[in-house]
């Protein structure tokens, strides 16, 4: 408790001694700015398995955001010189801790966003805790970020594993598919998982009668298959990601298991995924999406925009950062200042609408953001009308359903 | 090759010590050496120098076993990564001051290389360096089952940064590399005294013709035990201060990539020098912060590319031609009428 004392005052006078070089910035736009200008920073996977999710995408949508931002306020925006960099931290946390200190330090990054991969998003949180600066992540699905290990600098924003099992674990459960297998990656995301996805299946009035961890990343998931298939269980639900996910689903559309009355349901599946293995081999499928390009006009528009400028339509985590950096433009709107307490303090208990949050709310205690999420189905080829047009949104989780209270976080920051 | 290299560079060791006028030059480069760590983080960003620093005394460490003891070992990430685990976990739990963290964490790592040494001294050539590559591994997949301890995947995150509660220090990198320093320029000194000792010039004997260190009565096998412990020690000490600059440690540095990195580097800079350690651990750190920064992706091709040129170009490493040009040239200017055939591979009779 001292040590953090003599901290905060130790960075409040390097804090003034900054501004004091620097002469207090351009000020002509009146706000109190380091360096006078505002830095966002987009750490994510920009060449491996995310990149397709994520990765450049995702910078695109920050500068879309930055760029809508300085259309709507003109002249009264209170910082008019915004950076937008990014940096590949190749899905592995060292690598993601080092390039956040970097980002924070050397570049002067005022908020890091994105950061996919459960555990390097857990070494970025430190980092922003350590320096008093924003991170807000968005691709990242663990619930210890706005839990255990949660701390007043970290936002999360579009999902988490609790969401995704509670959606698709429930339903399929009360869909009547009582008897679950389960397969998962053996790391931070899978485990977690597995956790929620047990919880939410039990909850449902369901069984698991196994959970078998594969390792990561993994091309061969016959023989799990197999082990999975050999108790006869309604549905196998998969926890793969990714390329990961693209292998085992090729897997289990061979492996005959469908043809024995065998569901698979998929714990995280992106409209990417679906789109490099083509719908006819996930038709049918059932599972939770945060957000879905074509669920009305708005996202419509935004998602043509989106197009326009990268040739694909937008993930969930696309529109997620483009969300996210929106908001927190917003935030530093009214603080006035890049100062990460007062943009903090603008941030949290907001309740918002924009392309990506419906009924949102950047819930104060832990710092999750809640919003409505939707039960998802793929659609048949012969369903698809246009290119990317792959998903039915069968229901509407709301907000305060699809995701854990903040008790249930378990955060105490 | 690398015997041929071995023995050539170590020619070379023999000649400066005949030559005999290294002794003001070695001065005057201590200081230039000195003064370039000193300014280093005026240069460079600071967690970078830590970096360079910190790989310079892995490389010289391992330089003890390529270069003086002629054993190529493929498992010092095993050493490097324990070191690293053990000063985090004794830094988060116990909230010492870092530098003590980092002793604990040596000597952890040298209580590690006792058994695997021992083992693996049985064996040279290629499958010593498998040997150890095999313990690196399993060493390896101990870090990366026993998650409960190591954090697993997710790395052990958070090691504070304790240092008698002198405020900046423990928040800033800049400071902190000042503080760091020291520990490891004590343990490249600890390696100059090591192969520069009797027991080096056994090691050394050891090396050029092992039948004949022998049957002089020297126990080889307990002597290679000996420098691999030492050697792991200095490792573990290096991967201490890694760990403690980053606050955090990975798999990553368990990883045999890791061990082929740092022999990288030791061939780069050339070995049997120490000083090639340092310098081959600036071209490559430097090079791989400049490549990620530029947001290049094929830092591994660029390097790997440096390191296929210099195995063409330079035999001995960077540090290692530049010094035997540097020895020839001395050997003509001292005796003009002698060609460079008799400076080269046999050196001057005493």
């Amino acid at each position: 408790m001292k040590s953090m004392h003599i901290r905060a005052g130790a960075a409040a006078m390097t804090g003034a001694l900054l501004l004091g070089a620097c002469g207090g910035g351009p000020g002509a736009s009146g706000g109190d700015f380091t360096g006078g200008k505002l830095v966002l920073a987009v750490l994510n996977d920009q060449s491996g398995v995310y990149k397709d999710a994520s990765g450049p995408g995702s910078v695109k949508a920050v500068k879309m955001a930055v760029a809508d931002y300085k259309k709507k306020y003109g002249d009264a925006a209170v910082v008019d010189d915004i950076e937008v960099t990014s940096a590949d931290h190749q899905n592995k946390p060292d690598i993601a801790n080092t390039k956040a200190q970097e980002l924070y330090e050397r570049k002067g990054a005022d908020i890091i966003l994105d950061v996919p991969t459960s555990s390097a998003a857990l070494a970025v949180a430190t980092q922003a805790k350590n320096h008093h600066k924003l991170f807000i992540d968005v691709s990242a699905a663990t619930t210890q970020l706005t839990g255990a290990r949660c701390n007043k600098y970290t936002f999360q924003w579009a999902y988490d594993t609790y969401m995704l099992a509670n959606g698709t674990g429930t339903t399929v459960t009360e869909n009547g598919d009582k008897n679950w297998q389960l397969i998962y990656p053996d790391y931070e995301f899978g485990q977690d998982m597995t956790k929620s996805f047990t919880k939410a299946i039990k909850g449902a009035g369901g069984t698991v009668q196994g959970a078998i961890p594969t390792p990561f990343p993994n091309d061969n998931f016959a023989t799990f298959l197999t082990k999975a298939g050999s108790t006869k269980p309604d549905v196998i639900g998969t926890m793969q990601a990714g390329g990961d996910l693209i292998n085992m689903v090729k897997q289990f559309n061979a492996s005959g298991l469908k043809e024995k009355g065998i569901d698979l349901a998929v714990g995280l599946m992106l409209i990417t995924d679906i789109h490099s293995l083509g719908v006819d081999q996930f038709a049918g499928t059932m599972f939770t999406d945060p957000w879905y390009w074509n669920m009305d006009k708005e996202t419509r528009a935004w998602a043509d925009r989106f197009q326009h400028e990268t040739g694909t339509r937008p993930s969930f985590e696309h529109a997620g950062n483009y969300s996210a950096a929106l908001q927190y433009l917003e935030a530093v709107q009214r603080a006035k200042t890049d100062k990460a307490d007062a943009v903090v303090g603008e941030l949290a208990g907001k309740k918002t609408n924009d392309v990506f949050l419906h009924n949102g709310e950047i819930r104060a205690k832990d710092h999750l953001v809640i919003h409505d999420t939707y039960l998802a189905r793929v659609k048949k080829p012969s369903q698809v009308k246009e290119d990317w047009d792959y998903e039915d949104i069968v229901t509407t989780i709301p907000a305060a359903k699809a995701f854990p209270t903040a008790e249930e976080s378990g955060c105490s920051m | 090759m690398t015997q041929s290299v071995v023995r050539q560079t170590s020619v070379t060791e023999a000649h400066a010590a005949i030559v005999g006028s290294g002794s003001r030059r070695r001065w005057i480069l201590l200081a230039t050496g000195l003064v370039a760590a000193l300014a280093l983080p005026w240069l460079v960003y600071p967690p970078v120098a830590m970096d360079i620093a910190a790989m310079a005394l892995f490389a010289i460490a391992l330089d003890i076993l390529i270069g003086y003891t002629g054993l190529l070992s493929f498992g010092h990430s095993a050493f490097w990564g324990s070191s690293a685990y053990m000063t985090g976990l004794i830094a988060t739990h116990y909230g010492v001051p870092f530098p003590v963290a980092v002793v604990g964490g040596a000597v952890f790592a040298m209580v590690l290389a006792l058994p695997i040494a021992y083992l693996s001294v049985r064996r040279s050539g290629i499958y010593f360096a498998m040997v150890t590559l095999a313990f690196g591994q399993m060493v390896y997949f101990v870090g990366y089952q026993w998650s409960g301890l190591t954090g697993g995947e997710n790395g052990l995150q958070g090691v504070p940064r304790r240092f008698f509660g002198i405020e900046l220090v423990e928040t800033e990198s800049f400071y902190f590399y000042y503080a760091a320093l020291p520990i490891l320029l004590l343990g490249m000194w600890a390696a100059w005294r090591i192969v520069h000792s009797p027991f080096g010039r056994v090691l050394v004997a050891i090396r050029d013709n092992t039948p004949r260190a022998r049957a002089l009565g020297y126990d080889v096998e307990k002597y290679k035990v000996i420098a691999f412990v030492l050697s792991a020690g200095l490792t573990g000490l290096a991967g201490g201060v890694f760990a403690i600059s980053h606050g955090f440690v990975a798999l990553t540095t368990l990883h045999w990539t890791t061990s082929g990195e740092v022999v990288l580097i030791t061939l780069l800079g050339g070995i049997g020098t120490l000083w090639g350690g340092i310098l081959g651990a600036f071209l490559v750190v430097m090079l791989a912060d400049y490549l990620a920064s530029s947001g290049f992706d094929g830092i591994d091709l660029v390097t790997g590319t440096v390191f296929v040129l210099v195995v063409l170009l330079f035999r001995r490493g960077i540090w290692g031609t530049v010094h035997h040009q540097w020895l020839t040239w001395l050997q003509r200017r001292t005796s003009p009428r002698r060609t460079q055939a008799d400076a080269d591979p046999a050196g001057p009779r005493p």
